[in-house]
Formats: C-alpha cells, structure tokens, sequence
C-alpha cells in the first residue's frame, strides 16, 4: 500500500486481520446501531462504510481490553453526524439533538438488537406464506411500492397500509419473543 | 412507565414511524414527530427497534430467493459470520437479470396482493420539503410618538418588521427605516403601502422622506404620481387622491399622470392633483412631520414611561414572593461588576456578578440599559441559597438569534435534585425543567443527565422577531401540578407535573443568568449556551403567580405603555 494517507496504519498484517474480524464480527450491530440515526437504509450504508474506514485509520488508538463496540458506536456517530451536515436541506433528517439521544440509547441496546434479530427469523416463518411473500417482495432492491401496488391492481396508499399491517405484526411478534422475560422498567 | 411495545404508542405515533419509514412522512408531521421524540424514550426505543426490523428485511430477507421459496435455512443466518462490506445479496445480480427479475417480481405482487383484505385507508404520499430559515420584511419601525392603530388590540411596535404590507397609522407619528437605508417619518392619519426595501406608496396622509445616497433611486408613489427620490429629504402629503410634495434638500424625479418627467429641486413645492395638471405651489404651506421633534417627543415619552415602571417596580421589591430582583442599570454595574439584588430587604449575599456582558440599551433606549450576552462567556453569576416550594420566572428580554441549541436564561450550575434550567431551544421553543432526582438514572439514557423532564412551549419566537423585546414567564407550580409558559403576558402552554416528576423541594445554590456555568458534556455544541441578546430584568419568585398577575405585571412594564 503506497503511503498516500498519512493517517493509515503501516501494513501490518496481523494488526489488520484483528481490524478485520473484529469489524467483521459487529458490522451488524454497528449497522442496525447507525440505521436508527438517519432516514434510509442507504444513508446507513453510507455511513458504515465511511465508519469502517476512520474505524481502520484510527484501530491503532483501540484499546483492545475495552468493548469495540462501545468504541464503534463513538466514531458512527460522529459520521452520522457528519453526513447529517452534508445531507441536502429537504430531506427529513433528525435534528442533532435527537439524533444525540438515539446514539446515547441505541448504544446500550445492542444486545437488545442481537435478541430481536434472532426473533425475526421466527416470527417471519411464523407468517402466513401470502403475507410474508408480500413483504419480502416489498423489500426487494429495485422493487418500488407504486409499481407493485400497479400490478396488484390496488392504489399505493393502500399497499403502503397493507404493508404497514405487516411491519406491525413482526414488530409484535419480535416484541413478544424478547420483552416478555425482562420484567424492569 | 408503560413498556416500550409499538403497540402501546399512540396511534398517530405508530403512523408517523410507519410514514417515516416508508418515506412518506409529511415535513408537519416529521416535525411532531420529532418533538414527540425529544419527550418520550418509550418513542425513541421502539424507533430504534422498528427501524432495525426494516433494515434487517431489507438487506436480508428481500430477495429472489425469498419470493419464490420458502427462505431461511438455519445456516443462513447473517449474525455472526458476515463478510466484510457486505452488499444486499441481490445487489449482485439484478443488475444482470434486472428487467427480466424486476418484471417477473411484479407479476407475484398480484398473487400476493389478492386474498388479502385491502384497505380503504389512505396514507401520506407527498414530502414537502422543509424550508431554509429567513427573515421576512424589508424595514423596521424605528420611533414611535402617540402612535394610534386600527387594531388597538394588537398595537405596533417599535422594532417590529415590516414586509409587503398596507400600514395604517391612525394617529401619531411613526418612523419606518427601509433597509435600503431610506427612513420614511409618517404622520397619521396615513395609509402607506409598503412594497420593498426600495418602493412604498402614499395613499393617505404626510411623510417625509430621508434617502442617503446609498438608498438613492428609493420610488415612492402617490395617487396618479410616481417620485423618484434622486438623494434627498422630502415632503409629500396625500389627501382625498391629491398630493403636495417640497423639497427641503436635494432634487426629486416627480412623473405626474401622463406629464413629462420634471425635477423638483431644493425649497419647490408643486400640487400634483388628482385630475388636471400639476402646478407649483407655495413652499412651507404645509407642515411635514419633522424628525427631529420625532426624536425629542419620543425621548421624553420614553422617560415618562420608564419612570412610571420604576415607581412600580420599586413597589415590586416588596413583594414577599420574591427571592431575587436583578435589574440591570448601568449605574450599577460598571462601576463593581456587581449587580444588586433588588428585592427587599436588602440582601447583598444575592448580588450577582457580571462577567464579559456588557452595558447597552434597554427596553428603554437612551434612558435605561441592560446586560448584552453575545460573547460566548458572557454571564451574570449568582448565589441563592434556600429551599422553596414553587418558582416563577419572569424576564424581559430581546433576543437577536437562537445561534446555540439551547440558549440560557436562567441556569441552575450543577442540575442537582430541585434546580432548575430555564432556556430557549434554537427552534423558538421555551423550556422549564426541574431535577427531580439527580441520583436517579434515566432508565433509556443512562448517559444522560439524572431523572428529570422538560417541559417545552410551542415555538415562541423566530428569526422574524429579532431584536424586539419581549416579557417572558415560566412557572414551576408543584401544589397546583402544572407548568406554564407566558409571552407578553398571554398563557401559551400549560402542562401537567405527572407523579413521576413531581418535587416541591427546589432550589438554586450557584447560578447564571445568560449562560450555563457548568455544562456536563464535552461536545461545544452542547455545552455553549450564552444568549445572543440582552435582558434588562428577571425576577424569580418563589411561588407561582397567577395568569392575571401576569398580564398585569407586563402591562405595566411595558415600554411602549403610555
């Protein structure tokens, strides 16, 4: 690697496969911990990305006794706060404040998250073959809701609700598998 | 606390997290959803939740495979061995088979789509897109003398702004400054139209004009007559559709109906009827507003008013309830930094010192002055120790920006268990809290400071509203178990103090006027707080008043009273 970024590690082999695995073995967490910051799923992908990079510049500050994601959650928020402050002025983007408390809360949930993600595997088998086709299809790439709910033969806004209906009944599902047993608050 | 089920939130909340997430929420309803957000962890922890389980379909279960078999062999699961930079699975190969997956794709959504019961519901489709902040109007109204208004119930004032408007003055004199630098002295009764920085029109009444030479070019229409100002003072008076204009200084351009454009110059003064030709007139025949009296007369109108509210406010610091009565006179302060409680008896351990804010004028220009707050460490510090049951906030106030999140009023140092905080946010909004328990962790934030709530008022100010002074009030009132936020002595919100929150042991101990002394996050954002404005009073009671006393004590302290 030509040493174009002052700020990036020499190659040291050994310290980047520890890079590696470690981000490799939390990149979900770290996702789902970003996803909950900003507006879309491509925002999310976005910021990971940009995240595992200053995440890799900066490995060598990471202490390796303390908890990579704890460390992680850190540096993506600041890069969600980063592009929040590139995004264009119309899109519908929490305020710094808001996306602050997100990032504090979201930061001690990740074994919440693990729980839930676990449940959604579950609770998807435990749907109606029809409905869950329906929302997997939905979710395709490339797939728009308007040009489904044309082919269905019904309008857009009463797919988005059917498809709401859906989102709800998994989110009921998922909270039912994981929230039953933890009795606090 | 109710447990952080999606189920358990309030319909409209379920409905904004569903719009937000498919994209089509509102920017009005983005708005309370936000706000709704700021106030309810329960909110904020079944988002986070909500928005995992929308990602986790997206990048992992919406596929090909998935629509047409059953999915999900155990081995599949994503949530531990995953590759570096993984993409959605199908990003691979629809761009290869795109057309023919994407249209095959959309013929199963017929299959999928019947037998179940469609709604007739309908849901927010549009995003409408949130709009820069902005300054509207073009000019301000500078001096005010025995100015009348149609609307007597809602009285101009000095410092408002104007925009493309129809200004009505019923009687008096009023001085309007376009940004253009023209200043435009009218006399009631008038009718002016205000079109920009740049062109107004007479309909009604006598103005004279000031036009500097930076404003040169300033158009000012009468009734069949358009005047181009060419650096000048002018007069122009407008009666029953006929104008008279003189030239006190410099030259006019003056377009009469059809006429050929004629120059007016220095100590000329022509009639300009409504029908038939414009003929010259005798200058000095009538009298224009005259600026400089403006000022006099406005001057000692001001004294007046001033010196009524110190008859009043000397009554004031009798008043029990009060704890501190901080007024911020230059005769105090410049001399020891020192700002003297007022409240009586005297009690000089609740001075206040003044730090970086400096002198300038008051609600009262010229006559009285207050303490500026624009430099980030600006602040007046303060001292007062007891225990009370309930507190009112009450504070004159003229805020040039909202530049920080939060912007500081009344700040209570560390946030312990019975202080409180009493700010701006940069949204317009006015907040109270109290700490009710600072040992206590918030259970969805346990960074987040100790157990508390704040209550916030509807967006009370905007950009728009810069520069002029305003009466602020909030009151904590623990026996009555509300909250409550008046501007301009009006009530704007009232909130419910709910068993969680509720404390009737407050206090103060260390604190600061206009800033916070001593913030708890590191981040610079989060922890500047100074006012970009000035205040020339607050005073904290420690009891709650009364919405009549309220209004009362702002109508007196009015500067604009007469």
């Amino acid at each position: 690697m030509p040493d174009s970024h002052p700020d990036t590690p020499t190659p040291d082999d050994a310290q980047y496969e520890r890079f590696v695995q470690r981000f490799a073995h939390y990149e979900p967490d770290l996702r789902r911990f970003i996803r909950s910051l900003l507006p879309t799923s491509t925002d999310a992908d976005e910021v990971l990305q940009q995240t595992a990079i200053v995440i890799w510049r900066k490995f060598d500050q990471y202490d390796p006794d303390t908890d990579f994601i704890k460390w992680a959650c850190v540096i993506a928020r600041f890069e969600a706060l980063a592009y929040r402050r590139k995004m264009a002025r119309d899109r519908l983007v929490f305020n710094e404040d808001i996306l602050n408390l997100m990032a504090d809360e979201g930061a001690e949930e990740i074994p919440a998250r693990q729980a839930e993600h676990d449940a959604l595997e579950s609770c998807l088998n435990e749907m109606p073959d029809k409905q869950r086709r329906l929302l997997t299809l939905a979710y395709t790439p490339g797939v728009k809701v308007n040009e489904l709910a044309k082919e269905a033969g019904a309008s857009a806004a009463s797919f988005y609700m059917r498809l709401s209906r859906l989102r709800r009944g998994l989110a009921k599902c998922i909270e039912s598998k994981t929230l039953q047993t933890g009795g606090a608050s | 606390m109710k447990k952080p089920r999606f189920e358990n939130l309030p319909d409209e909340e379920q409905t904004w997290i569903d719009a937000y997430v498919d994209g089509t929420i509102t920017a009005e309803e983005f708005d309370r959803l936000q706000d709704r957000m700021r106030e309810s962890p329960v909110l904020r922890a079944v988002m986070r939740r909500y928005l995992a389980i929308d990602d986790a379909l997206r990048i992992d279960h919406g596929d090909i495979q998935t629509a047409t078999n059953p999915w999900l062999d155990a081995e599949e699961s994503p949530a531990n061995i995953v590759p570096l930079s993984r993409k959605p699975k199908t990003a691979l190969f629809i761009p290869i088979a795109a057309a023919a997956a994407l249209a095959f794709l959309l013929g199963l959504a017929a299959m999928y789509w019947q037998g179940l019961d469609s709604s007739g519901e309908t849901s927010q489709l549009t995003r409408s897109e949130t709009e820069e902040p902005c300054a509207h109007g073009f000019a301000v109204i500078g001096q005010l003398y025995d100015a009348a208004w149609p609307d007597s119930s809602n009285p101009r004032r000095e410092g408002d702004t104007l925009g493309a408007e129809s200004f009505h003055l019923t009687s008096g004199t009023a001085e309007i400054q376009f940004f253009s630098g023209a200043t435009m002295t009218v006399q009631g009764p008038a009718e002016i139209n205000l079109k920009s920085a740049w062109e107004a029109e007479c309909l009604a009444g006598s103005v004279r004009m000031q036009v500097p030479p930076a404003a040169r070019g300033f158009r000012l229409n009468a009734p069949s007559t358009e005047i181009i100002d060419l650096g000048t003072e002018f007069g122009l008076e407008v009666k029953n559709g006929a104008s008279h204009v003189e030239v006190f200084d410099g030259e006019i351009a003056v377009r009469h109906q059809k006429e050929e454009e004629r120059l007016v110059k220095k100590g000329d003064a022509w009639k300009l009827p409504a029908e038939g030709i414009a003929a010259p007139a005798e200058s000095g025949a009538i009298s224009f507003p005259d600026t400089s009296q403006l000022g006099s007369q406005a001057d000692s109108q001001r004294r007046l008013s001033w010196e009524r509210w110190q008859a009043h406010r000397d009554a004031l610091a009798h008043d029990e309830r009060l704890i501190a009565y901080y007024t911020f006179d230059s005769d105090h302060n410049q001399t020891d930094g020192l700002v003297p409680d007022q409240s009586l008896p005297r009690n000089s351990e609740l001075d206040g010192a003044v730090v970086l804010a400096e002198p300038v004028d008051g609600r009262w220009p010229g006559v009285q002055s207050a303490l500026e707050f624009r430099r980030p460490g600006s602040r007046v510090r303060v001292n007062i120790p007891g225990e009370y049951p309930a507190f009112t906030f009450m504070c004159w106030v003229r805020i040039d920006s909202l530049d920080r999140w939060y912007n500081a009023l009344f700040m209570g140092d560390g946030y312990e268990t019975g202080e409180p905080h009493w700010q701006i946010r940069d949204d317009g909004k006015l907040m109270l809290s109290v700490m009710v328990d600072d040992s206590r962790p918030n259970p969805y934030s346990p960074n987040d400071a100790g157990f508390h709530r704040v209550y916030f008022s509807p967006p009370m100010w905007d950009i728009s509203m810069s520069g002029q002074w305003m009466h602020l009030t909030s009151v904590f009132d623990p026996a009555n178990r509300a909250v409550s936020h008046y501007v301009n002595g009006n009530l704007i919100d009232r909130q419910e103090i709910e068993d969680d929150y509720f404390i009737d042991k407050l206090r103060i101990g260390n604190g600061e006027i206009g800033n916070w002394g001593l913030p708890f996050r590191e981040e610079p954002t989060f922890a500047i707080r100074n006012l970009n404005g000035r205040m020339d009073e607050i005073a904290i009671f420690k009891a709650a008043l009364q919405e009549d006393e309220i209004a009362e004590l702002y109508q007196r302290s009015r500067a604009d009273r007469r």
